[in-house]
């Protein structure tokens, strides 16, 4: 079944010559239906007209039959109250009578006993037909005594003529015997009495026979009834006189019946549908004059609505066949007129595969499926160009996309990728992550170790993609080119802003913080520009001061301010861009700054600061916030521990006081090779620790303070074991010797410049050397890592 | 600091003996100067007795060296011990020198 659905379905001329079959059905369903109601109500009253008409003449011809019987009796009577004592006669007119009315049955007529005398007891003359000729004989006789007789005695005692009940009258002639009735009437002479009576019998066979003979149909017959219900003439002879129209409703219920016969008996006329032994049919009745009789044609219904019957199954099945065919035809003449849309179809398959170079059939039509064709070949042709075109914005699309794919890994490889942790240093560890909105971005974080001081900073190029990429790659490149010579942030900004502001054409801007932290003191400086401030997280967590300074880029005269905090030993600074506070979830709510805050509470009650903890921390809460809406913005973290351990254990302490002048060195090489000696390092160690810290001071000395003023230089070396310090200490203006370019020693002797090698000894022979200015003071520190006693 | 400088066949030896600290360079200045006018030939630089050298040394040989390079004369660097080698060696002073 499902099968055929689906048959049904995948067809459309199947489907639509259902639907017109199902339609056309339908119509001639309700059309006939309507005319055939109409015709069988036409047959029916037709049928009823008919056998009203046919029990009309029935009914006239019996009442006809009876009337001439009537007639005659009275004729004869007549005859025979003209000669009543000519016995005679009596022959004569019984005879006459009979003669005149072949279809009697017999008559007889009758006489009182001895009413002729010479007779005897017995006369009646009776006639009736043996065959062809007619035998009259004398009736009565000791086995006949017919005055005791039914038909001699009711109109006697009636007084009036009257039709006996049907009864059988025994012919001892001839032995024979017929079911007749008979009209009788009494003689009565003139004094009143009666001398005998006139019987004139009807066969009811032949009567029966009369009746009956006339069909309205083929299976049509007629009854009946006398007075009591018996029936005088049924189709069925055992019936006759033996059963009336009552008796079959005794064994089975059938009011229909009972109130026909009570009907018949009233002498009703009129007509009723019925069941008459099983059939429907109809019954059609009338009273038979004054006899008492009632007669009815039944008529079934089969019979009255055969021909229609016939006419109605011989229309259904020419419809049933016709629709059938029309399906048939309408399914072979769909399908033919869609083999160009199947066509078409398949066409379009193969267009649809990939190849668009199919040759499109030209159907040389003019009606829709012309038109769809044609529209079809051109949208073919679109589709081929189309393709085209997609294929060359694809490639270039591609290209374009490797292209940033280059760019972003360049980008990303501009970022320190190497974070150094508490395996790695002992005085700070560092974590950052960025996470570009598109494949490339603005953002930037930078970082790098340059004496002992960690040089950062983190920044948000204004705007997003490629021309945020490139302004951010300027940027970074910018501040490591000026922070290797400037070891204070606002000086590196504003150096950085004059450069970038000058070259800034497109009016971007970035805002920037860079901060220095000087590692063995965990001072840190540092300078503002726009971005947002910082947060500490060490004892509790709070936001890093910051002065309102505008955005690099803007405006290049702009003086940016210095700021200096102490950041104790276990605090974290997290450096963020506001792509974090920024971040949007799906109803574009923002992560905001409260977030942010508790994350880094949570993080640090749970003892869970350290750089890489807190920014997997701040990650993990930005997801869960921002679920999968699209990123929106850039976002970069960095955090920084200061980690270092300051209560060393000084082993050793010595110092030395100089004056500004070069000409003091040879003491100062004493002071330092007692040092060394103290230190127990050879004659190299010495000698080198003699170069190094020769070259610091004479720079000192030639530099902080102007030509001619005197000052003092203080040197003073600290050991705890582990390392040994140099601090050079003068009160003069400030000057960073760290800041000089470093030395390329891969040059020619014609390329090499004469100066710098002093700075450049030093940073070869020493680990570190750290400038910062305190208190008005310039402070050089220079350290070397001991191993075992020497250097 | 002492210098001592002799002129034999076209090539002219200083012998540098002590330190040659920041003021001793000063004070040597003189000296290198005379060495430049030699620049033309060989300058040996005998450093056997040299026990120390600051930049300020350094930048003396380097400036003699470039005289010497301009009019196309040679200098040559003779027995450094091991600390001066070492400083040399950082400064990139090897490669510029003629080392025996």
């Amino acid at each position: 079944m499902n099968k055929a659905f689906a048959f049904v379905r995948g067809k459309l001329s199947v489907k639509v010559s259902l639907w017109v079959v199902f339609f056309a059905a339908i119509i001639f369903n309700i059309a006939l239906g309507w005319f055939f109601y109409q015709a069988r109500d036409a047959v029916r009253s037709e049928a009823v007209s008919r056998a009203t008409q046919i029990l009309d003449k029935t009914s006239l011809r019996v009442e006809g039959i009876l009337n001439r019987v009537e007639v005659a009796s009275n004729m004869t009577k007549w005859l025979v109250l003209r000669h009543p004592n000519k016995a005679d006669s009596m022959f004569v007119y019984s005879r006459g009578m009979l003669e005149n009315n072949p279809d009697f049955y017999n008559t007889s007529i009758a006489f009182e006993p001895y009413h002729f005398k010479e007779r005897g007891r017995y006369f009646s003359a009776y006639t009736r037909h043996i065959g062809d000729s007619i035998r009259t004989t004398q009736g009565g006789s000791e086995s006949y005594q017919y005055f005791y007789m039914d038909w001699y005695l009711m109109p006697k005692l009636l007084d009036k003529p009257c039709w006996t009940e049907p009864y059988i009258d025994f012919d001892v002639a001839t032995n024979t015997s017929e079911m007749v009735t008979s009209y009788c009437q009494s003689i009565k002479d003139e004094e009143g009495k009666v001398i005998g009576v006139i019987n004139t019998s009807l066969s009811l066979n032949w009567l029966s026979q009369t009746i009956s003979a006339v069909k309205p149909y083929p299976n049509s017959y007629s009854i009946m009834i006398g007075r009591g219900g018996t029936y005088f003439v049924h189709p069925d002879s055992t019936k006759i006189t033996c059963q009336s129209i009552f008796t079959q409703t005794m064994e089975h219920e059938d009011t229909a019946m009972v109130a026909l016969g009570h009907a018949m008996q009233r002498g009703e006329e009129g007509m009723k549908h019925m069941t008459v032994n099983g059939t429907d049919s109809y019954v059609f009745y009338k009273p038979l004059g004054q006899t008492g009789c009632s007669m009815a044609i039944v008529c079934p219904e089969s019979d009255i609505f055969g021909g229609f019957d016939r006419l109605r199954r011989t229309v259904t099945i020419i419809i049933a066949v016709g629709l059938l065919l029309m399906l048939f035809f309408f399914i072979r003449i769909i399908t033919s007129e869609l083999k160009p849309l199947r066509r078409l179809a398949k066409e379009a398959e193969t267009i649809a595969s990939g190849r668009f170079d199919v040759q499109m059939p030209d159907f040389q039509r003019v009606d829709e499926i012309g038109q769809l064709s044609h529209s079809f070949a051109g949208m073919q042709q679109s589709l081929v160009k189309y393709i085209e075109e997609l294929k060359d914005t694809t490639s270039q699309k591609a290209s374009i996309e490797r292209d940033l794919q280059v760019a972003s890994s360049i980008q990303m490889g501009m970022l320190p990728e190497k974070f150094p942790t508490r395996d790695d240093r002992d005085d700070v560890q560092l974590f950052a992550s960025l996470t570009p909105a598109k494949e490339v971005g603005g953002d930037l974080f930078d970082f790098y170790f340059r004496d002992e001081k960690l040089f950062f900073c983190i920044g948000d190029v204004s705007g997003k993609g490629v021309p945020a990429s490139l302004f951010m790659a300027v940027t970074r490149s910018t501040f490591r080119t000026v922070s290797a010579h400037e070891s204070m942030p606002d000086r590196i900004v504003t150096i950085m802003n004059r450069t970038i502001a000058d070259m800034n054409k497109n009016h971007m801007f970035v805002t920037l913080f860079v901060g220095v932290l000087d590692l063995p003191t965990g001072r840190l400086h540092y300078c503002n520009a726009g971005h947002d401030a910082p947060l500490l997280v060490g004892d509790g967590v709070g936001e890093l001061p910051c002065d309102a300074n505008i955005p690099v880029g803007f405006m290049p005269t702009w003086k940016y301010t210095l700021q200096e905090a102490h950041i104790f030993t276990g605090t974290t600074i997290f450096l963020f861009t506001d792509g974090l506070t920024e971040a949007e979830d799906a109803n574009h709510a923002q992560f905001q700054m409260e977030r942010v805050n508790d994350v880094a509470e949570n993080a640090l009650a749970n003892h869970q600061h350290e750089p890489r903890q807190i920014i997997e921390r701040m990650t993990d809460a930005v997801h869960q916030f921002v679920g999968d809406a699209e990123q929106s913005d850039d976002l970069t973290m960095m955090a920084i521990q200061y980690i270092k351990q300051q209560d060393e254990e000084v082993r050793m302490r010595k110092s030395i006081v100089l004056p500004n002048d070069v000409k003091v060195v040879p003491q100062l090489t004493d002071f330092v090779t007692e040092v060394c000696e103290t230190m127990g390092f050879d004659d190299m160690d010495t000698m080198k620790m003699n170069v190094a810290i020769e070259e610091a001071v004479v720079n000192v000395m030639n530099y902080a303070y102007p030509a001619g003023e005197h000052g003092d230089v203080t040197v003073e070396a600290v050991t705890n074991g582990m390392r040994l310090k140099f601090t050079i200490i003068d009160s003069g203006k400030p000057f960073d010797p760290t800041v000089q370019a470093a030395v390329d020693t891969t040059l020619s002797a014609s390329e090499r410049p004469i100066g710098g090698l002093g700075i450049h000894l030093v940073r070869q022979i020493m680990d570190s050397i750290n400038y910062e200015r305190i208190n008005g003071l310039n402070v050089l520190t220079l350290r070397k890592k001991l191993n075992n006693n020497s250097i | 600091m002492k210098i001592t400088i002799e002129t034999t066949n076209g090539t002219t030896t200083a012998h540098l003996e002590g330190r040659l600290d920041t003021p001793a360079s000063t004070e040597v200045t003189p000296y290198f100067d005379q060495l430049q006018e030699h620049a033309d030939g060989t300058v040996i630089l005998d450093c056997t007795e040299l026990s120390y050298i600051a930049s300020s040394g350094l930048r003396l040989f380097l400036a003699l060296r470039k005289v010497s390079m301009a009019k196309g004369g040679k200098v040559i660097v003779k027995n450094i011990n091991d600390g001066i080698r070492q400083v040399f060696m950082m400064t990139g002073f090897l490669n510029m020198f003629e080392i025996q």
